[in-house]
């Protein structure tokens, strides 16, 4: 139905994106200025004037901006701009009852589609045409979706949350490990894709609720694909590209700040290879993260951010483990590249298992399916 | 043909940037005059002029994510693919779209 086009299953998840998106500036922002607090002053929560106040104060603010933000993104991404008012409001609510990030992306999702409804069924005669988006709109969808988060829709998520919490906090060693290494595997999947930001998202609720053990899982999975990639490099320059190391020039300091994307281009060059030994560097240090007990009491900035670790030494010992294991997965199974620079890669994981991925492929790779088309 | 486009991506620091390349490659590649606007996190770049748009036989919209001003190509023959697919394949995504644009001017 052409009403309810937005509700479709292939693009439910482009909605969360554009969420999450809106959403990473807020982290960083929020979650440098608290650790920047803390770094100025190291009794800043009992603090109550100062630099490392404010800045602590600001940033903490700016966290329980997080939910309200993500579920007036989900809503924007449905519904255009009516979306946003009734996103920032339900989301608040999403944040006082604890229904966390999955309770704010569901209210999104809910506000979308009142908004929808409202604009395909709702007909007003023509004189109050103009109050639809400033009043009609925003006030009857912030009333229903508010009322329907208190009352119905809310409780199962603040049970989810509440379920999560406790299960992060009672598992065993063994489980630990097993927790950090999937944790970890996410977090450096897709290097900073919609993989990793829903590990990024799940953390980061938790360390709200003050359990901080996964988030530095968190930031090992980020950090060791431009550190292990970096120490593969090292190991084997021949298997990489001029370009290719050009751009760890720039990913290694862009890894220290926590930002995967950097190594996207090499990546990009070898798929299957470069997720695969990262994967498995991360998964290796996100398990030992659990067991050593370190723990981020914030949600970004890198080795900036380390000193105000619980067990940063242990942090760091896992981080270089992780990254070790990641360039020696990678030097052993990476290929050189062909002299004309051009790429042999790019290898669909298909062909490996069938061993014809050296064969020369298809000239396009493009199907009728991957473009959606309109006014055609 | 004349393309415009926008990219877009979930981070938007990484692949609207290369996807933005790609597609400009490929086009310089087959000749086509293009256009491309770049929606990251610092907000819109490369921005689209309204005679780009007017003139445009196509409206490549590489995005992953919600874009803003898409009203600015309402009733132009639209393709949406996802930016990963463009720096892929910009060159078999420009291809496929002339042989479509091909077939609807056919009609």
């Amino acid at each position: 139905m052409q009403v309810f086009d937005k509700f479709k299953p292939n693009k439910l998840m482009g909605h969360v994106l554009t969420a999450i998106g809106y959403m990473i500036p807020l982290v960083v922002a929020s979650g440098l200025c608290m650790a920047l607090g803390q770094v100025i002053d190291g009794d800043v929560r009992n603090s109550t004037t100062g630099l490392g106040y404010y800045l602590y104060t600001a940033g903490n603010y700016g966290m329980s901006a997080i939910v309200p933000v993500i579920t007036a993104g989900v809503a924007y991404s449905i519904a255009s701009r009516p979306g946003i008012a009734p996103g920032l409001i339900v989301g608040f609510i999403c944040t006082q009852i604890k229904a966390g990030f999955i309770g704010g992306i569901v209210a999104g999702f809910l506000i979308g589609f009142i908004i929808t409804c409202i604009k395909g069924y709702l007909k007003v005669p023509r004189a109050v045409q103009g109050l639809m988006p400033v009043m009609i709109i925003p006030v009857i969808t912030t009333a229903v979706a508010s009322v329907l988060m208190f009352t119905v829709v809310g409780i199962p998520f603040t049970w989810l949350s509440e379920f999560l919490t406790n299960w992060v906090t009672s598992l065993q060693s063994g489980s630990k490990f097993v927790f950090g290494a999937v944790l970890g595997g996410m977090a450096c999947f897709d290097f900073g894709g919609p993989v990793n930001k829903t590990a990024s998202t799940f953390v980061n609720g938790l360390m709200i609720d003050g359990i901080i053990g996964p988030e530095s899982v968190k930031f090992v999975g980020s950090m060791i694909p431009p550190f292990g990639i970096a120490i593969s490099a090292l190991l084997t320059p021949k298997k990489y590209t001029k370009a290719e190391k050009e751009t760890l020039k720039a990913a290694v300091p862009m890894g220290v700040c926590m930002i995967t994307e950097g190594v996207i281009p090499i990546a990009a060059r070898d798929l299957v290879r470069v997720v695969f030994a990262c994967v498995c560097g991360s998964a290796v240090a996100g398990g030992l993260c659990m067991i050593w007990g370190t723990g981020a009491p914030v949600p970004h900035g890198g080795l900036l951010t380390v000193p105000l670790f619980t067990n940063p030494g242990m942090f760091l010992v896992a981080l270089a483990i992780g990254s070790v294991i990641t360039g020696v997965i990678l030097s052993i199974i990476k290929k050189v590249p062909k002299d004309d620079g051009s790429n042999p890669d790019m290898v669909n994981p298909l062909d490996i298992v069938a061993g014809t991925e050296n064969q020369p492929k298809a000239t396009s790779s493009i199907k009728d399916g991957d473009l959606q088309l309109e006014n055609f | 043909m004349k393309v415009v486009g926008v990219c877009a991506c979930t981070a938007g620091i990484a692949h609207t940037y290369m996807a933005r390349e790609h597609i400009l490659e490929a086009a310089k590649e087959r000749g086509d005059s293009c256009f491309i606007e770049t929606q990251g996190t610092i907000g819109p770049e490369y921005v689209l002029t309204d005679e780009q748009i007017a003139d445009a036989d196509v409206v490549l919209l590489a995005v992953d994510v919600a874009i803003s001003g898409e009203e600015r190509f309402a009733g132009k023959p639209t393709v949406r693919v996802g930016t990963a697919k463009v720096i892929k394949d910009s060159r078999g995504i420009l291809d496929k779209i002339q042989e479509l644009l091909d077939k609807k001017n056919a009609q």
